[in-house]
This record gives structure tokens, C-alpha cells and sequence, in this order.
């Protein structure tokens, strides 16, 4: 990956597979692709809601924000699955990695989502049609399951190739600058391109939707009341007239949509190697208490600022043995990794199988070589203790599973609203069976 | 309350409730249908209200009594004025 001190690009590829979480529990759970499916929403909340909603569960009526018990009882099949927001960006962090091999200007901006600048690509790979198409490849190639955008809902088969997110449901756009890229990416039928040629973007953002612009539900609401439906009747109407009914926002939204807004993609430099070492007191050659020594490093690796947003995919452990010797090992992370547990077991097996020769004076961990993560993976997974969140939640599963095969009956719930209003106690909550 | 597809278990359900009542109507001893069947002597009854609700449909009538055992503890039950009846709940 190039280090520069500015990595921005004014041309943007943007990369889109919608529903990418929905998409990467089914892939890992083929059972459910046919059944009307719903991820719950990854957040903490007291109340639990539907976030994802497979098109089976939407034709039903289920949306987005509903509560468990409003899409119960709008679809009584409904299979609500608990969200894994540390395995979707896993898988995500996989896509983002094999884009980096393409561009080394590359903007994730939410799981599933991300822009690759493409200035400068043109002597590698050609015209945008065939840069295009190398990112459409290096996506293929990323190691993500494929199964095709209408399979979301009906499978037949079960075909299942390195990938674990179905590249034929990649849309790309491709424009100068991210709003158009990504307008472009939305017209784009799965699988497929749409490109929009430099100085087309006027015309391309013309016929489009009000719907692609940034707009909060109360403009969107009151242009739609002025008969303004698409981008091309909006910038129809004076620049000036829009900014004195809608003000500083209104001339963004004008300048938008008239295709004078180009915003850059703008990578991120890779942070140096993180390091996190302990000199021992006395010499330890006990491999149990280097391996826990192992896990509090990683855990302090991560916790470091730098680290924030970005994924682990190499990491090196040395030591200091006594006597002046030393040993060294390094693991390249196919899957990269922010949690301790992925990180430390490649490191613990190269522990085990071949240990150091003599007592450990010192240990050092060292991140060396990183993928870019998401806004989600800052939130969830940047530092120890969301990835203790994130593993509990996975041991709560494990669990769940071995009670409901040992008693062949649910026991585990979740408490949902029903009517938390009501007067009567016994209509304000009820129990759901819990289904990791 | 499960409804249709057997999804949505009840929490909080009334668990029925023999009750002695004294001279005055209150609640003086209650018996309930849970592993202790002796009955138990209501010290004090602390707060009493009452909830009508769905009259337009079943309407359901009751006088909730907050009440304090002997022991210390704290119980809340309810007459159930459409079917006479007593029920002990969580409030």
C-alpha cells in the first residue's frame, strides 16, 4: 500500500452490495434463505428492532424500525436473527482489502459501501470501463460466498466458491466525485456498472430521483409538495431561490444535483506499526503464562489510538530469550481481524508447535501491516472491550444452541414490548424465544 | 397469551389466589397456588386502586390491593370484579 501524506482522488469508484449484513448471515446460515428473514438491530437498545428485512419478510410488510412485536405480528414466520456486527465487518473488511490491491485511495464508509479513488489508474488498467471491471474482479476474488441478488429470497442451489458475499450482487458507479459514484452506483443493476462520463454528470443527475440527495424527510416532503421529483426540476429552479427557502443546506442540495459538487475520496495513511512489549521480571519458559502474556498485549496493541478503524492483517511476536537469543513469528491474517481472540490464535499455535528455546525475558507484539475497517468497526469492535462484547455474544449463541439441543425445547427468551402502555401488567411485555 | 403461531409467551401473567376477606371487606388472609399452601395473614393493606379497561370490548374490571404480610413481605393482588375472583401479580 502507498503512503502518502495526501491520498485523495477527485474520480470515485463506488463499491455497493445493499443488505450486506442480511446478505453475509445467510450466506453462513443457507438454511434460512428461504424463510422470511429479519436481522435485529446491533445497538444495545432496551427494545429490540427489525434492521435488515429480507425481501420474503418485506413483502409482508415487515420494515426496517419496526419493533419485534409490530413484525410478528405483521408476518408470523418471521425468523429474527441476533446481528454479528464483528463477523459483517469481517466479511466487509475482506471486500475493502482486495480494493486496496486495486486503489490505494480507498473510503469505507458503512458496511457494505465503500469508494475507491481511481485518479491516476488509467495507465495501469485502461479507460474507467476496464478500471471498473479490474474492481469488479479483485471483489470476486476477495474471498466472499456468491449466491445472486434474487437468491436473497429464492435459493436453488447451493454453490458455494471462495466468496462469502455474492460479488454478483457488487453495484458499482463509477463519476467524478463521490456523490455522483454513488448515485451511479444506485442505478447500477447488481453485478453491473454504471459509468458516467467526465462532464456527463449533469445530465446523468437530471432524470435521477429526488430521493438520492442527502435530504432530511421534512425537505424531501415539501419539494415533492412543490412538484419538484427529480434532481433536473430542481436545479430547473434558481440557485438563489432554493438557498432563501432552504438556506446554507438548500445551496449543497442546489449544487449537488447541478453536478458542481465533486468531494473527493479521501484515503487514509496507514498507521506505522503498533507495538506493545513486557519485559518479565524473571524469565518465563511456562508457555501458558506467554500465551496469556500473548493475549495482553494484542489487547493493548488494540487498544491503541492509532489502531481505531483499521484491521490487523499482519502481526509479528518476538522475544528475548535468556542468553541473548531470541525468537521470532509472524502471522499474516487471511481474515484481518480488530479482536484479540483471531489475532492471538495464529500466534498461540506457532507457541505450541514451535516454542522458544530458552526462558522469555521479554515479549514484544507488533502490528505491522493493516486493512482500513469501518464506522461500524469503530463503534463496535476498536478496542478490547467491544470485542469481549462481541465474544460474549458468540458464547451467548454457543450456549443457547447446546441448551435448545439438550432439552429440545426453547428455554431461552428474549422480553419484548407489546403494549408497554397498558394499564393491565400482564399486556406491557411478552417473551419471544431466543434464537441465536 | 400465545398468540397464533406460538411465538409470544406472556410475562406477568395472574396467577390465581384464594383470599379471606375480613368484616370490612379488605383482604385479611391469602392463599396461593404456589408450593406454600398455607395461608398467609395480611398484616396491613397499604394502597388500593382500581383499573377498568377494554369496555368495549371483554371489559375488564379489577381493584388492585397492595399489601403487606405477615413475614414483612410485599404482595400485590387483585379482585377480578367481573369473575370474582382473586389473582396476585406483579404491578
Amino acid at each position: 500500500m502507498t503512503l502518502t501524506p495526501h491520498l485523495a482522488s477527485d474520480s470515485a469508484a463506488c463499491c455497493w452490495i445493499p443488505l450486506f449484513a442480511l446478505r453475509s448471515e445467510l450466506a453462513r446460515r443457507p438454511e434460512l434463505v428461504s424463510l422470511p428473514v429479519a436481522l435485529l438491530a446491533p445497538d444495545t437498545a432496551r427494545t429490540p428492532r427489525v434492521w435488515q428485512v429480507a425481501p420474503l419478510a418485506r413483502r409482508a410488510g415487515v420494515k426496517p424500525g419496526m419493533t419485534v412485536s409490530q413484525a410478528i405480528g405483521l408476518c408470523p414466520g418471521l425468523k429474527l436473527c441476533e446481528p454479528d456486527p464483528v463477523h459483517y465487518d469481517e466479511q466487509f473488511a475482506r471486500l475493502v482489502a482486495a480494493l486496496v490491491t486495486v486503489s490505494p485511495v480507498v473510503e469505507p464508509v458503512e458496511v457494505g459501501r465503500v469508494f475507491v479513488g481511481t485518479d491516476g489508474l488509467e495507465g495501469l488498467y485502461g479507460a474507467p470501463e476496464n478500471i471498473v471491471e479490474a474492481i469488479q474482479m479483485r471483489s470476486a476474488e476477495c474471498g466472499v460466498r456468491s449466491f445472486s441478488e434474487g437468491s436473497l429470497a429464492q435459493r436453488t442451489s447451493h454453490v458455494h466458491s471462495a466468496l462469502r458475499i455474492p460479488h454478483s450482487a457488487l453495484r458499482v458507479g463509477w463519476g467524478r466525485g463521490k456523490f455522483v459514484a454513488w448515485v451511479a452506483a444506485t442505478r447500477a443493476k447488481p453485478g453491473e456498472a454504471v459509468i458516467v462520463p467526465v462532464g456527463g454528470e449533469a445530465k446523468f443527475l437530471a432524470s435521477q430521483p429526488l430521493a438520492v440527495l442527502p435530504l432530511d424527510p421534512d425537505t424531501h416532503r415539501r419539494l415533492l409538495q412543490l412538484g419538484v421529483k427529480t434532481l433536473g426540476a430542481l436545479v430547473a429552479l434558481p440557485e438563489e431561490a432554493v438557498v432563501s427557502q432552504y438556506g446554507h443546506a438548500g445551496r449543497r442540495l442546489w449544487r449537488l444535483a447541478a453536478g458542481l459538487v465533486s468531494e473527493p475520496v479521501v484515503g487514509r495513511v496507514v498507521p506505522e506499526p503498533i507495538v506493545a512489549a513486557l519485559t518479565f521480571f524473571s524469565s518465563v519458559g511456562e508457555r501458558d503464562l506467554l500465551a496469556h502474556a500473548l493475549d495482553k498485549l494484542v489487547d493493548r496493541a488494540l487498544g491503541d489510538p492509532r489502531r481505531s478503524g483499521w484491521r490487523v492483517q499482519v502481526v509479528r511476536v518476538h522475544a528475548e530469550l535468556e542468553h541473548g537469543a531470541s525468537w521470532l513469528v509472524e502471522a499474516t491474517l487471511k481474515d484481518p481481524s480488530a479482536t484479540r481472540e483471531r489475532i492471538a490464535a495464529p500466534l498461540k499455535t506457532q507457541l505450541e508447535r514451535s516454542p522458544p528455546a530458552g526462558a522469555v525475558e521479554r515479549l514484544v507484539v507488533e502490528f505491522t501491516a493493516f486493512t482500513p475497517g469501518t464506522a461500524e468497526l469503530q463503534l463496535f469492535a476498536r478496542d478490547a472491550g467491544a470485542a469481549a462484547r462481541a465474544g460474549r455474544r458468540r458464547a451467548l449463541q454457543s450456549a443457547a444452541r447446546e441448551i435448545a439441543l439438550r432439552i429440545r425445547r426453547p428455554m431461552l427468551y428474549h422480553i419484548i414490548e407489546v403494549q408497554p402502555w397498558s394499564r393491565l401488567p400482564e399486556r406491557r411485555y411478552a417473551l419471544i424465544d431466543f434464537e441465536p | 397469551m400465545r398468540n397464533g403461531t406460538d411465538r409470544l409467551r406472556a410475562v406477568n401473567v395472574p396467577q390465581p389466589a384464594v383470599v379471606e376477606l375480613d368484616a370490612g371487606g379488605s383482604p385479611a388472609k391469602i392463599e396461593m397456588n404456589s408450593d406454600v399452601r398455607e395461608p398467609v395473614t395480611i398484616e396491613a393493606v397499604r394502597e388500593i386502586w382500581r383499573i377498568d379497561d377494554e369496555w368495549w370490548r371483554e371489559p375488564i374490571t379489577r381493584t388492585y390491593y397492595e399489601v403487606l404480610l405477615h413475614g414483612g413481605a410485599r404482595l400485590v393482588l387483585f379482585r377480578d370484579l367481573v369473575a370474582q375472583e382473586w389473582f396476585v401479580q406483579k404491578p
